[in-house]
């Protein structure tokens, strides 16, 4: 097997994934939410926004490019995903970036979108979790996926890249262990409302640059 | 010469203003609203109105609610995803009664030119009658269909043909026939 610096950078990333799994920050969680909503009749608890840095709010900024309107940009290395609006603004989202999130970069369309969708936790992860059960049922408080997920079709096949909303709010606008692009559950559902079936995503390089060809990349979450 | 340069600065500063003139150009999607200013800055600053968004304010309604809603091909009928949307839209003209708003439909699927104005007004008045079941007082509302004039932009590849299969709301402090 070839050894590339990613590799390596993946490797350590599944270590510190690893350590974080087996230690819940739950002093840490308690305040980043702030009680519970009902959506879609599951009850789920409520980004505490006020514990998060004002950057990684939704918010209307700036945004000069020629992507057509209705366009979805990820900027990976910096966190932001973008709906572009009219008169050169976007809807600026946080994220956090899995490191499927760094497996696959160009442009898409969301083909398929899904409510309190069930979780399949990819095989490599079971490897390192044995303890993690075969799927985890949409709406379940341990489903890493929270309220929506958006999948990312190319020509018609799958790509395996996803956007969801995450248990972990902490971690947004940060690289995380697992997963692909993940936002704020009231973010997730929020675009989920904005982007109508074969909306046009473009995803910029970040260390995807060195990453597998898209045949190669499975289904993850 | 300090006159002769002093000309000649003062003709190459009306000229650097002729070349911005000339680089403003108005997107065809700004139809739905007048045109905005030409925006200046860079990518990421705050846009012009949400440096701090108020409460009950067109860009909460923007930012927080949205204004869109979108439709299947050839079909006026509102699927959850809209009405989702559409709940929302009214919690909130509920709770801001001094908004009016006006529903502008649109469409380009397939069909003649009427067919498409028909649709959209279809689309329009499906929506309006979605926010009076909710409680928006229908006095407060007109629909209106544009066809395919007005689309995000002309367009044959799916991902541009879905946005134009819309319905937005634009608040309004007054009426008007536009």
């Amino acid at each position: 097997m070839e050894w590339t610096r990613r590799n390596i950078l993946l490797g350590g990333l599944a270590l510190l994934g690893a350590g974080a799994f087996q230690k819940p920050v739950y002093a840490q969680a308690s305040s980043y939410f702030a009680g519970t909503a009902v959506d879609n009749g599951v009850t789920f608890r409520v980004t505490n926004f006020a514990k998060i840095d004002k950057q990684w709010h939704r918010q209307v900024v700036k945004y000069f490019s020629s992507e057509p309107i209705g366009t979805v940009v990820v900027d990976t290395r910096h966190h932001f995903l973008y709906l572009i609006m009219e008169n050169k603004t976007a809807i600026r989202y946080g994220v956090g970036v899995g490191r499927d999130g760094f497996k696959w970069f160009g442009r898409a369309t969301i083909d398929a979108k899904s409510l309190w969708p069930l979780w399949t936790p990819p095989p490599e992860m079971r490897k390192r979790h044995p303890e993690l059960p075969e799927s985890v049922a949409g709406g379940s408080p341990k489903n890493p996926l929270g309220p929506r997920a958006m999948y990312l079709h190319r020509d018609g096949v799958d790509t395996g890249y996803r956007f969801h909303g995450t248990l972990e709010p902490w971690s947004i606008g940060k690289d995380a262990s697992s997963g692909c692009i993940r936002m704020f559950n009231e973010d997730a559902i929020d675009l989920y409302q904005r982007c109508p079936i074969g909306t046009a995503v473009q995803v910029l390089p970040h260390i995807a640059d060195q990453a597998p060809p898209v045949t190669e990349v499975n289904a993850v979450e | 010469m300090p006159a002769s340069t002093g000309y000649k600065s003062r003709l190459l500063a009306a000229a650097m203003l002729l070349a911005l003139t000339a680089c403003t150009t108005t997107d065809v999607a700004s139809v739905e609203e007048p045109p905005a200013a030409p925006m200046t800055g860079q990518t990421n600053d705050p846009a012009p109105g949400f440096e701090s968004v108020k409460t009950g304010s067109e860009e909460d309604f923007i930012l927080n609610v949205g204004r869109r809603i979108y439709f299947a091909q050839d079909s006026a009928k509102l699927d959850s995803v809209a009405m989702a949307t559409l709940d929302n839209q009214a919690a909130w003209l509920n709770r801001n009664p001094s908004w009016l708003i006006k529903l502008q439909g649109f469409a380009d699927d397939s069909g003649s030119e009427s067919k498409m104005k028909t649709l959209s007004q279809q689309r329009a008045d499906a929506t309006m009658a979605y926010l009076a079941s909710k409680g928006v007082d229908a006095r407060r509302m007109w629909a209106r269909g544009y066809g395919n004039d007005r689309e995000v932009r002309d367009c044959t590849e799916r991902s541009c043909k879905v946005q134009n299969r819309r319905v937005v709301a634009n608040l309004r402090a007054q009426r008007d026939e536009s």
